[in-house]
């Protein structure tokens, strides 16, 4: 059994197990913290930013699903100051590629989009990148638009982690960085690729998407994901 | 995974690579080590898509990850390299006096063009006839030196265009011997 802590989630007294991440320990006791690149089943990345939170005595801002809880750790999740650094995560995400909800085949089904809303970003502040991406059509049933990948890695850690293939990874650094197939071949010659299309069930954005589907029209199940996580769990 | 094009790696190099694997493997870092060995071993000074393909085979790295790493550190090249490397510095120290108009008499005279893709920042170039890469860095650590150039791994401080010249033309005598 693992040693118990006690940490203050907002205030509140929360007893967790030693190793837990504030992510946990937050959600266990029913608060929600907003996440992108965060799955339940897979390791955690910390790659978006979006779940960032307050420690008592310390001056920066943490990563809620990779900083492990401590005991007498305090915690707070929503500030001013919280939602300022949220929002200007979100803005960022968006001007670093082209997001135009409007024509994407996941508007209104988009992790991306439902968080900017429910954070109210309206508007956004800085000037867009506006990069030249492109659109990997080779695969025979899914599809992979750069325009729309925020770098979150979910896709990467599902890949590698639940189906084993590994075909996924992020390329160069900064600005640069890329998602790859293999090296960084069309998607549709990897040899690796199973086809099992779970980075697609797991992908937030409309980056990774079956083909043949009109605006509006992709859905996601995350919920495969997180079940044949937890199924692995229990027969490891 | 016997199909991936492994086949035109030649013998030798396979066997250097099955020996570095083996030395490495289960090293902490070890497939930093094995890149470095492996380009370190080419004549040209770069990872060539099959020596990648081979060395994720040997090694069981998936191919992504490979690609990842080769990207992320710029000791790795994925292009053959030239002869000669021309690295001058861009950083702070250096262009407050006058690195750019280094570089710049530098790719005039290699015959280089800036890229298109306003990455002016970061460069690496090769001239068509492979002889000389010219790159740049964000500073070499030899500020009190500014500007510097590195000319094969020696550094050059208080560079000016006539000292540059000079060692560019020292270069292509020396390019010009058998
Ligand atoms: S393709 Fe989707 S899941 Fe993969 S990194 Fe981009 S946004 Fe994330
Ligand atoms: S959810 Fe924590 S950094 Fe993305
Ligand atoms: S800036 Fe050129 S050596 Fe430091």
């Amino acid at each position: 059994m693992s040693q118990q802590v006690s940490v203050r989630i907002d205030g509140e007294l929360c007893t967790a197990a030693e190793g837990q991440t504030i992510y946990e320990v937050a959600q266990a006791n029913g608060r929600s913290i907003p996440a992108l690149c965060h799955m339940e089943g897979l390791s955690s990345a910390g790659a978006c930013r979006l779940c960032l939170v307050e420690v008592a005595g310390i001056g920066r801002l943490l990563p809620a699903c990779t900083t492990p809880v401590n005991t007498g750790m305090s915690v707070t999740t929503e500030s001013e100051n919280l939602a300022h650094h949220r929002v200007m995560a979100l803005e960022l995400l968006f001007v670093e590629r082209n997001h135009i909800c409007s024509v994407c085949v996941s508007n209104g089904h988009c992790e991306l989009q439902a968080l900017a809303q429910k954070l109210g970003v309206t508007h956004v502040r800085y000037p867009y990148n506006y990069p030249r991406l492109s659109v990997d059509t080779s695969h025979p049933r899914f599809v992979l638009d750069h325009n729309r990948c925020i770098l979150c890695s979910r896709c990467v850690r599902v890949c590698d982690e639940i189906e084993g293939a590994h075909v996924w990874d992020i390329a160069a650094r900064g600005i640069n960085s890329m998602l790859v197939s293999d090296l960084d071949r069309p998607w549709g010659e990897s040899e690796n690729c199973t086809s099992c299309g779970k980075c697609v069930q797991a992908c937030p954005t409309g980056a990774l998407v079956e083909k043949g589907r009109a605006v509006e029209e992709m859905t996601k199940r995350n919920v495969v994901v997180t079940t044949l996580a937890a199924k692995r769990d229990a027969h490891p | 995974m016997e199909n991936l094009s492994s086949h035109s790696l030649s013998g030798t190099t396979k066997n250097f690579i099955d020996k570095v694997v083996s030395e490495e493997n289960g090293r902490a870092g070890a497939l930093l080590a094995i890149l470095q060995r492996v380009q370190e071993s080419h004549a040209r000074k770069f990872l060539p898509r099959e020596t990648l393909e081979y060395i994720s085979q040997r090694a069981s790295v998936p191919l992504s990850r490979l690609f990842s790493v080769v990207t992320f550190y710029a000791l790795f090249n994925l292009e053959p390299q030239g002869r000669n490397t021309v690295c001058v510095c861009r950083g702070t120290a250096c262009h407050t006096r006058g690195s750019s108009r280094l570089l710049e008499q530098v790719m005039m005279d290699l015959g280089l063009r800036a890229k298109e893709d306003g990455e002016s920042d970061k460069l690496t170039a090769t001239t068509d006839d492979g002889e000389t890469t010219l790159r740049t860095v964000a500073c070499f650590g030899q500020c009190a030196l500014a500007p510097v150039v590195e000319v094969n791994h020696v550094i050059f401080g208080h560079m000016n265009e006539r000292s540059l010249q000079r060692e560019l033309e020292a270069l292509s005598k020396r390019e010009a011997r058998p």
